[in-house]
């Protein structure tokens, strides 16, 4: 079994390989296929998005690149470990120390202040004055000022800052982020993608986001598209990517 | 407004789980409470019914001076709608078998006993009946002593002075076997016509003619009320309010009874309040869509309110149908005890409680928190809106406690007890405004990290308004919960200290002077020493600070002390189980003064001091009162009224002496001998009434747990509110837990170590309150001295700590099964 603390590997390595990823459920009699064969390898430092319609299949699809769920079949390779094999609490203690989430709706705990929303994920990795660095997070997002709001007392493009700043607490290797502007408005939109890339290039994460919308998608590195439960990367993008690097 | 009132159908309500919860607290409320009036009622009645079987009659008119009343006076009763029956009672010799006995005659005319049954059995080895009439003319029943000391057989011939009678049958038990003197020598029962052909009763005879009255309540004060001026004082005129052992146990039952209806209201209205408050959050988002719909706030308002009154039909319909047969199931276990059949019918009276108790905990619990939903603005459909601060709630708390203590008022009748229960409460209000300021001093500086303590402490602090408002609800659900556990034990403790296993059921009475060394010796001789032995001398009270009594105390109070003899005694030190509440017992060698019961001396106003006057046959004395003294006349020991000391007034006087000893059931036979030895000394068996006090307080005992089963559910039904108020929020912490990489065993511990805390918290804050209650409601129930009950002081914080992590667990559960992305998802 892999060892999910295992020091990070090196550079040549992708930062996650998926092989022949499926995805059932049974629906009483019936087996409903989410997700069918997907193969998918992205770079370290990648920002990569996942353009679909609703029901197409890309929330589940980040749900198990993340260790949320396991797939029916198929393997995922998240940082060196295979995140398929790995048990329960070793996918937790994976999360803890190296995934970051956003999610399309914020997913603040309503009775913790935002300083306190900020903090659950150092605590959870153990780590020393957690309260400092969730300061110096909220700050950065510019919610310096809001420390101790609750998240009702914050409008919905607050709320994910203030997810965006939890995101990047534990100092994630990657970043997961579910239509992370789903339930904004444009301008509101605007102002938190800008954000979340700002952060994702200081911090050198690298992204993996599902999105319906495809102006968002673009200011990605790569794009695939799914439909259906089947994974495809546009053609021409293969040769663009090849180009920019 | 079709579509909102289906919206806002009771059906579709049932379906929340706050509302379930509502429905189960208004259910299980209605239940107990009424059950436990209903249950009252029927003590009420058995109580009034089987005192009165203890005079075979609701009243007795006594007659001590040998002659029968005037014949008018019967006509009286009859005449004002009453029944009416005869006895004449009176010693003689019998002869029969073996020879000859003394005999205490009870002649009953056919209508005997008025009330309750005589136990009855046809040959010594036939099962007992019950039989509502006394033997017929020419027939006589027997003891089953008399039986063994005369050698009889059941169809002999018994002589009866000048008349010979069959024996026809075994006297088992007259329901006014009670404590009579005449009552002593082994008992025969005869017809009473046949009394004047057995010759025995001539001019000057001890004999007493005893006249039976049963009625209605009216017509037999009205009767009295035309009686008394005629009365003189040889006639005694007896009601049934006299402190029986039986009377007693069931009053404290039924006290009891009542005070765990009173708690069960307490936590009923506790429960519908917290799940109502739920129930009310979660509407908003409905309401505040109606409101964009168009619905007016007074729509809003009215259509709530038809909601809360659905419920209240519900739970009164639910509670009902649950408590009526619980109760026909305690009755039957009433007549059980009783030996015989109690009435089964549903007092509409005794139902107003629970309907009350419904109608409060609705309207002023569940009311409030529903009615503010007519201010919620329809903006909260496009932007959820802060929701209610605490102070706004804080009068309706206040008007709901006032209904609420209001109603245990009216339910127990008792401002003691309402004022023991708040002052419980308040006390663990502070404690708890206490602690709570504690823990925000305390865990501020504290983080999680990795440890689940660490983890749940946090959580209690930053949860912390939650968590205090959680521990006041449990600890309040304990308190009240921990105060019946605790007044059940020491009720039980006290029926079972009054009438232990070796409880005296024999006495020994009209020992003579000269014959109370033998007696001593020869039963300690039979390894059985006796108990004190006291003197007695019959006298009356006449005089009151040299006032004739009758006029000196008020004319309202019917003392039945005043009209008869007592039974007066010297003793020199005070009885184990009686207790000096006033003035001095007797120092050594003080020969003045006599000594009081308190409950005497209270009715009739004597204090320390104060000099009372007795006639003893021909002589009077006067002593001035020097202590009042508390006694246990449940003791099943000699007691008495009047205490001289030795050497005192009564030092002259013609005295017998009196003791009581425990005699098993195997030695009864024993009785015989002595008998035979000391033919003049009076034997009082009062074992089967023992016997009879024993079953019935085990079968109350077992109403009483049934009972405190019924508000023990209550109270997990407040708690599993409580909790399930906060599942969601808990359900979506643990999710977002998982998912930010929490593993499953630091969640599960973290939990439980939360909840824990919480119930070991508010556990102790429980117990502590209900011990500050329970000695308030002992001190004047039971007036004993505070103790702490350490077993239930140490198991309930521990239980309920125990309790609480297994339902935190258990809300965890769908939160450990799921994937933690499906469950983000079900909880969006």
């Amino acid at each position: 079994m892999t060892d999910p603390n295992r020091p990070t590997t090196t550079a040549g390595t992708p930062m996650l390989k998926v092989s022949e990823l499926t995805h059932r459920v049974e629906l009483g009699n019936d087996t409903l296929t989410i997700l069918q064969g997907v193969n998918l390898e992205i770079n370290r430092g990648e920002s990569v998005a996942i353009v679909g319609r609703s029901g197409s299949g890309k929330t589940t699809l980040l749900g198990l690149l993340a260790g949320l769920d396991t797939p029916s079949e198929g393997s995922v390779v998240l940082d060196g470990a295979v995140v398929s094999d790995l048990n329960e609490d070793e996918r937790a203690r994976l999360r803890a120390q190296r995934v970051g989430f956003v999610f399309q709706s914020f997913q603040l705990l309503p009775a913790l202040t935002a300083l306190e929303n900020v903090m659950l994920p150092l605590e959870l990795g153990g780590v020393e004055h957690p309260e400092r660095k969730a300061r110096e997070l909220l700050e950065r997002v510019g919610l310096g000022q809001r420390l101790q709001h609750t998240p009702r007392q914050l409008s919905g493009g607050e709320q994910q800052r203030v997810a965006i700043a939890r995101a990047f607490a534990s100092n994630p290797v990657i970043l997961f982020a579910d239509e992370p502007t789903g339930n904004l408005d444009n301008r509101t939109g605007q102002a938190i993608s800008d954000l979340l890339m700002a952060l994702n290039s200081e911090q050198g994460t690298t992204l993996v986001m599902v999105t319906h919308d495809e102006h968002l998608a673009t200011r990605c590195q790569r794009q695939f598209s799914i439909e259906a439960g089947v994974l495809s990367e546009p053609a021409g993008a293969e040769r663009r990517r090849e180009a920019l690097s | 407004m079709a579509a909102s009132q289906k919206l806002a159908s009771a059906g579709r309500d049932l379906r929340q789980r706050d509302v379930r919860v509502v429905l189960a607290a208004l259910v299980i409320a209605v239940a107990t409470v009424a059950t436990i009036a209903l249950f009252a009622s029927q003590l009420q009645r058995t109580l009034v019914s089987s005192a009165s079987a203890f005079l075979a009659a609701d009243r007795q008119l006594e007659a001590e001076n040998g002659r029968p009343v005037p014949q008018a006076w019967v006509a009286g009763a009859t005449s004002r709608g009453l029944a009416t029956a005869q006895m004449i009672e009176f010693s003689t010799m019998v002869f029969g078998g073996e020879g000859f006995q003394l005999v205490a005659v009870k002649a009953v005319s056919g209508d005997y006993p008025l009330r309750g049954e005589i136990e009855y059995q046809a040959t010594p080895d036939a099962p007992r009946e019950m039989r509502s009439g006394g033997p017929a003319p020419g027939e006589v029943w027997v003891t089953p002593r008399l039986l063994r000391l005369l050698d009889l057989q059941v169809g002999d011939p018994l002589e009866v002075g000048s008349l010979a009678l069959r024996v026809t049958g075994l006297l088992v038990r007259e329901p006014d076997g009670g404590f009579r003197m005449s009552a002593l020598a082994p008992r025969i029962m005869m017809h009473v016509d046949d009394v004047p052909a057995t010759g025995v009763i001539q001019e000057g005879s001890r004999v007493e003619y005893v006249y039976l009255f049963a009625g209605d309540e009216a017509r037999l004060d009205a009767y009295y009320k035309w009686l008394q001026p005629q009365l003189q004082p040889s006639h005694e005129w007896e009601s049934i309010r006299d402190g029986e052992t039986l009377s007693e146990s069931l009053e404290r039952a039924e006290s009891f009874l009542l005070l765990g209806g009173s708690l069960a209201v307490l936590l009923a209205a506790v429960a519908v309040a917290v799940a109502s408050r739920q129930y009310a959050l979660a509407q908003r988002d409905t309401v505040a869509l109606l409101k964009t719909l168009g619905v007016s706030g007074q729509q809003v308002g009215r259509l709530y309110l038809r909601r809360l009154a659905v419920w209240g039909l519900l739970g009164v319909a639910g509670g009902l149908a649950l408590a009526i047969p619980l109760y026909w199931l305690l009755s039957g276990l009433l007549a059980e005890a009783l030996e015989r059949p109690v009435d089964y019918g549903v007092d509409p009276a005794a139902l107003t409680p629970a309907l009350l108790t419904a109608l409060v905990s609705l309207f002023a619990f569940a009311y409030p928190p529903v009615r503010r939903l007519r201010h919620v603005p329809a903006m909260r459909v496009l932007r959820s809106q802060p929701g209610e601060s605490g102070r706004e709630a804080l009068p309706d708390l206040l008007i709901a406690l006032l209904a609420v203590f209001g109603l245990v008022w009216m339910y127990a009748r008792d401002l003691y007890l309402v004022v023991a229960l708040i002052g419980g409460l308040a006390l663990l209000l502070l404690v708890l405004a206490a602690l709570g300021w504690g823990m925000v001093a305390g865990l501020r500086r504290l983080s999680g990290g990795g440890s689940a303590l660490r983890l749940a402490l946090v959580g209690l602090y930053r949860h912390r308004r939650a968590s205090l408002s959680q521990i006041a609800v449990f600890a309040m659900t304990l308190m009240l919960a921990a105060t019946l556990i605790l007044v059940r034990t020491s009720l039980l403790d006290d029926w079972q200290g009054q009438l232990p296993d070796d409880a005296p059921n024999h006495f020994l009475i009209n020992i003579a002077p000269d014959a109370v060394d033998d007696v001593a010796t020869y039963w300690e001789q039979r390894g059985m020493p006796l108990d004190q032995l006291y003197p007695m001398v019959r006298g009356r009270l006449t005089e009151l600070n040299g006032q004739p009594v009758l006029e000196a105390v008020s004319k309202d109070e019917r003392i039945n002390a005043l009209n008869r003899e007592l039974n007066l005694t010297w003793m020199d030190s005070l009885p184990e189980d009686n207790r000096i509440v006033a003035g001095q017992w007797f120092g050594a060698g003080e020969t003045a003064g006599v000594s009081i019961e308190a409950e005497l001396a209270e009715r009739l106003g004597v204090t320390v001091g104060d000099v009372l006057g007795f006639t003893i046959g021909s002589q009077t004395i006067a002593e001035p009162v020097t202590s009042i003294r508390t006694v246990q006349w449940d003791s099943m020991k000699p007691n008495f009224y009047m205490a001289f000391p030795p050497g005192g007034a009564l030092d002259n006087m013609p005295a017998t002496w009196i003791t009581s000893f425990y005699l098993t059931r195997e030695r009864k036979t024993e009785l015989n001998g002595f008998s035979r030895e000391f033919p003049t000394v009076s034997i009082l068996e009062v074992d089967h009434i023992i016997e009879r006090i024993q079953d019935i307080v085990r079968q109350v005992t077992q109403a009483i747990e049934a009972i405190l089963a019924l508000i023990l559910a209550a109270a997990l039904v407040v708690m599993a509110a409580v909790v399930s108020a906060t599942l969601q929020d808990r359900q979506r912490e643990g999710a977002l837990l998982r998912t930010l990489g929490g593993r499953q065993s630091l969640l599960v511990r973290a939990t439980m170590i939360e909840f824990a805390v919480l119930g070991f918290v508010a556990g102790l804050l429980g117990v502590i309150a209900a011990e500050g209650a329970v000695w308030a409601l002992q001190f004047r129930m039971f007036e004993a001295g505070f103790r702490w009950h350490w077993p239930v002081v140490v198991a309930i914080p521990l239980v309920s700590a125990l309790v609480l992590a297994v339902f935190g667990r258990w809300q965890l559960t769908p939160v450990l099964r799921v994937s933690p992305m499906l469950l983000l998802r079900r909880l969006e």
